[in-house]
C-alpha cells in the first residue's frame, strides 16, 4: 500500500465525510421541498376540482338541466400549457371536458396521480361523489352527483425542486470547500509538532545525540514517542562511545607492538648484513609478530565481553570456581616465572562459585600475572588472593614490582 | 655521542639502540622504566636522551620536568603512541626537543636524533668544520684539505666529538663518558690509540697538527 503522507489521508477523510453529509443534505433537502410543493400543488388541484364543482348549475329555465359554466373558469395555473378538467354526472354522463382533454387519460387508483400529456408532466386531482352545490334547481330525485378530474401542469413545481436541488448542491459545496481549506489550516497547524520533532531528529547525529529542548513544549500525544527517541538514542550514544573509545583503546595498544615489528625489520634493511643476521631477524619479526596477534585476540575478545556485558549478545554462563581459573593462569605463566625466579603463591579461602566464561577470567588473570611476572624483580615474589566479599569475587594481584603510576 | 634510550618494550629498546649505535655511531645505554632513566640521566652526561612517555614508574612526562628542573639542558626527544595536538604542545612546553610518534620510522628517528646531538652542541649544518678538516655526520665522511680520509668507527666516535667542542678542552674522561655505554672504565686506555691513530690519518706528515694534548688535562681540537 502506498504510504499517503498523514496531511493527505485526513484531509481525504475529511473531505469524503463532508461529500457524504452534502450529498444526503441534497436528498433529504429535496424530498422535503418535493413533498412541501406537491402538498401546495394538491391544495390548488382541490381548489380548482371544488372550482369547477361550483361551476355546474342548473339552467335557469327551471328544467332539471345542467350546465357548466365555462367563463368562469380560473386562469391557467401555467401559462404555456393549458388545465385539464373533466367534469362528469353520475348516471348523465360528461357534462363538460376542457378541449385538449386526452381521450385515452383515466383515473388513477389514488386520490392524486401524475401522467405525461404530449410530454409535459401533468399532476391530477379525482373527485368522486361531489353534490351539486346550486340549490335553485327543481327537486330531482335521486339528486345527481358530479365526478371531476382536474390536471394541472406541474412542470413548474418540477422545476422548482430541481432548483431546490441545485441550491442545496450548491450551498453544500460552498461549505465543502470552506471546510477542506479550513481542514487544511488546522491539520497544517495540527500536524505542527510532530514536524517540529522530526526537524530536531534531522538534526541528531554522530557529534549531537540530544534532541533540540524546543520539542519539550508539545503535545501529550508526542510525549511518549519523544521519550522513546531520548531512551533510544541514550542507548545509542553509550553503544557509539563505546565503540569509539574502543577503537581509540586498540589504535593506542597498537601502536608500540606495531612500532617495535618496524623497527625490527627496518633495523635489519640498515645495511647489508650476513645471513645468519638475516635469520636472526627474520625470527625476531615474527616474535614481534606473535606478540601482535596475541594482542589482537586479547582486543577481540574483550569486544566481544563488551557485547555481552550490554547484552547486545547473548550467551549461557554455568557456574564456575574461580579458584580453578586462578590456577590455570598461573600454570600457564609457570614458565615465564621460573625463568626470572620468580615465586607465584596463590593463597584461597575455599572455591568461589560465579556464573562466567572460565576463558575470559583466565585471561584476565594471565595479563595482569604476566605482568606483575615480568615486572617484579629476579627473585621476587608475586602472590594471587582470592577471596569472597559481600557476594563478590575479589582477586588481588600483588607483584614487588615498581608499579604504574 | 652517548645516549640513553627509556623504553619499557625492551624489544624496541634494542631495536632504538641497535640502529643508533650501527647509523650514527653512538654508545647507548638502555633504562626500562622512569626513575632508573631519571636516575641514569642524572649521573652520566647524555649527548641525547630518547623517552618514551607511557614508561613504569614515572611518566615520560614527569623525567623530563625533573630534568629541566635540575638544569640539565640534554636534548630530549620523546616516543609516544599519542599524537594530539595539545598533548604534543604541552610535552614541549614541559622541555622536550622533539617527538615521533609509534610506529616511529628508525630512519627518521636516527636523523632527528643526529639532529638534536648536533643543535645540542649548538651547530646548524650536518657538516662540522675547522679550518681545513670537515666531518660530515650524515654520510660519515672525513676530509682534510679535500682529500677523504679513512677512520676506524671508533676513530671517528673520537673525532665527532671533538670536532662538536672545538677549541675547547676534553678530559679523557669526558671523552670515555660520551664515546661508551656504562662500562667505559675498562676502555681507559685505549684513548690513545685512537688519538694517535688519528692524527697519523689527519696530519699525513706534512700538514700542521690540529689534536694537541695538554698534558695532564686532556686533549684540544684548533688550528
Amino acid at each position: 500500500m502506498a504510504a499517503y503522507s498523514i496531511k493527505t489521508r485526513v484531509i481525504a477523510a475529511i473531505v469524503a465525510s463532508q461529500l457524504l453529509l452534502a450529498a444526503a443534505l441534497v436528498v433529504v433537502g429535496v424530498s422535503y421541498t418535493k413533498r412541501r410543493l406537491q402538498s401546495a400543488l394538491d391544495t390548488t388541484l382541490h381548489g380548482r376540482a371544488m372550482t369547477a364543482a361550483a361551476l355546474v348549475r342548473y339552467e335557469e329555465d327551471n328544467t332539471s338541466k345542467l350546465i357548466f359554466d365555462r367563463s368562469l373558469l380560473p386562469p391557467r395555473l401555467d401559462r404555456r400549457y393549458p388545465d385539464l378538467y373533466r367534469v362528469v354526472v353520475t348516471g348523465a354522463g360528461v357534462l363538460a371536458q376542457s378541449p385538449d382533454w386526452p381521450p385515452e387519460l383515466r383515473p388513477g387508483s389514488k386520490l392524486h396521480w401524475d401522467f405525461a400529456q404530449a410530454g409535459v408532466p401533468y399532476r391530477a386531482v379525482a373527485l368522486y361523489d361531489v353534490p351539486i352545490l346550486d340549490r335553485e334547481g327543481p327537486p330531482v330525485q335521486p339528486e345527481p352527483t358530479l365526478s371531476i378530474i382536474y390536471a394541472v401542469p406541474a412542470g413548474q413545481m418540477h422545476s422548482e425542486i430541481m432548483g431546490a436541488a441545485a441550491y442545496l448542491a450548491l450551498a453544500g459545496l460552498a461549505t465543502l470547500s470552506v471546510t477542506v481549506l479550513l481542514a487544511l489550516w488546522g491539520v497544517r497547524r495540527g500536524l505542527w509538532p510532530l514536524e517540529r520533532l522530526a526537524a530536531s531528529a534531522k538534526q541528531v547525529s554522530t557529534r549531537n545525540w540530544e534532541l533540540p529542548e524546543k520539542t519539550l513544549n508539545q503535545p501529550q500525544e508526542l510525549a511518549p514517542l519523544t521519550q522513546a527517541m531520548k531512551t533510544m538514542l541514550q542507548g545509542l550514544k553509550q553503544a557509539f562511545t563505546q565503540q569509539r573509545e574502543f577503537l581509540g583503546n586498540a589504535a593506542h595498544e597498537l601502536k608500540t607492538p606495531v612500532a617495535t615489528l618496524k623497527s625490527t625489520l627496518q633495523s635489519i634493511l640498515q645495511k647489508p648484513r650476513a645471513a645468519e643476521e638475516y635469520r636472526a631477524g627474520m625470527e625476531q619479526a615474527l616474535e614481534d609478530l606473535a606478540r601482535l596477534e596475541k594482542l589482537l585476540l586479547w582486543m577481540l575478545r574483550l569486544a566481544r565481553a563488551e557485547q555481552w556485558a550490554s547484552g547486545a549478545l547473548r550467551r549461557d554462563l554455568n557456574p564456575i570456581d574461580v579458584a580453578d581459573t586462578c590456577q590455570e593462569a598461573i600454570a600457564r605463566l609457570n614458565g615465564l616465572a621460573e625463568s626470572r625466579h620468580v615465586d607465584v603463591r596463590f593463597a584461597a579461602g575455599g572455591p568461589v562459585w560465579l556464573s562466567a566464561d572460565p576463558e575470559d577470567l583466565q585471561l584476565i588473570w594471565t595479563n595482569l600475572l604476566e605482568n606483575a611476572v615480568r615486572y617484579t624483580p629476579e627473585h621476587g615474589q608475586v602472590t594471587v588472593d582470592l577471596e569472597r566479599v559481600d557476594g563478590c569475587a575479589r582477586v588481588t594481584v600483588a607483584d614487588q614490582g615498581a608499579g604504574f603510576r | 655521542m652517548r645516549v640513553l634510550v627509556v623504553e619499557d618494550e625492551r624489544r624496541l629498546a634494542a631495536n632504538v639502540a641497535r640502529g643508533l649505535r650501527e647509523n650514527a655511531n653512538c654508545a647507548v645505554d638502555l633504562a626500562h622504566d622512569g626513575e632508573d632513566g631519571l636516575f641514569m640521566a642524572q649521573s652520566n652526561p647524555y649527548d641525547l636522551i630518547i623517552l618514551d612517555l607511557m614508561i613504569p614508574a614515572m611518566p615520560g612526562a614527569e623525567v623530563v620536568r625533573r630534568l629541566r628542573a635540575a638544569g640539565q639542558a640534554t636534548p630530549v626527544l620523546v616516543l609516544t603512541a599519542r599524537d594530539e595536538k595539545e598533548w604534543v604542545v604541552k610535552l614541549l612546553n614541559t622541555g622536550a626537543d622533539d617527538y615521533l610518534t609509534k610506529p616511529f620510522d628508525l630512519g627518521e628517528m636516527i636523523a632527528r636524533a643526529k639532529a638534536l646531538i648536533r643543535r645540542g652542541k649548538g651547530h646548524a649544518t650536518p657538516v662540522l668544520r675547522v679550518a681545513d678538516l670537515e666531518l660530515n655526520t650524515v654520510d660519515h665522511t672525513v676530509r682534510r684539505a679535500g682529500r677523504t680520509v679513512t677512520l676506524t668507527a671508533m676513530e671517528y666516535r673520537v673525532l665527532e666529538y671533538l670536532l662538536h667542542r672545538p677549541r675547547a678542552v676534553v678530559s679523557k674522561v669526558e671523552l670515555l663518558e660520551h664515546l661508551y655505554d656504562y662500562n667505559w672504565e675498562k676502555f681507559s686506555n685505549v684513548i690513545e690509540v685512537y688519538i694517535s691513530g688519528l692524527r697519523r690519518k689527519l696530519e699525513n706528515g706534512t700538514a700542521r697538527p690540529l689534536i694537541h694534548t695538554l698534558r695532564g688535562q686532556g686533549y684540544i681540537l684548533r688550528d
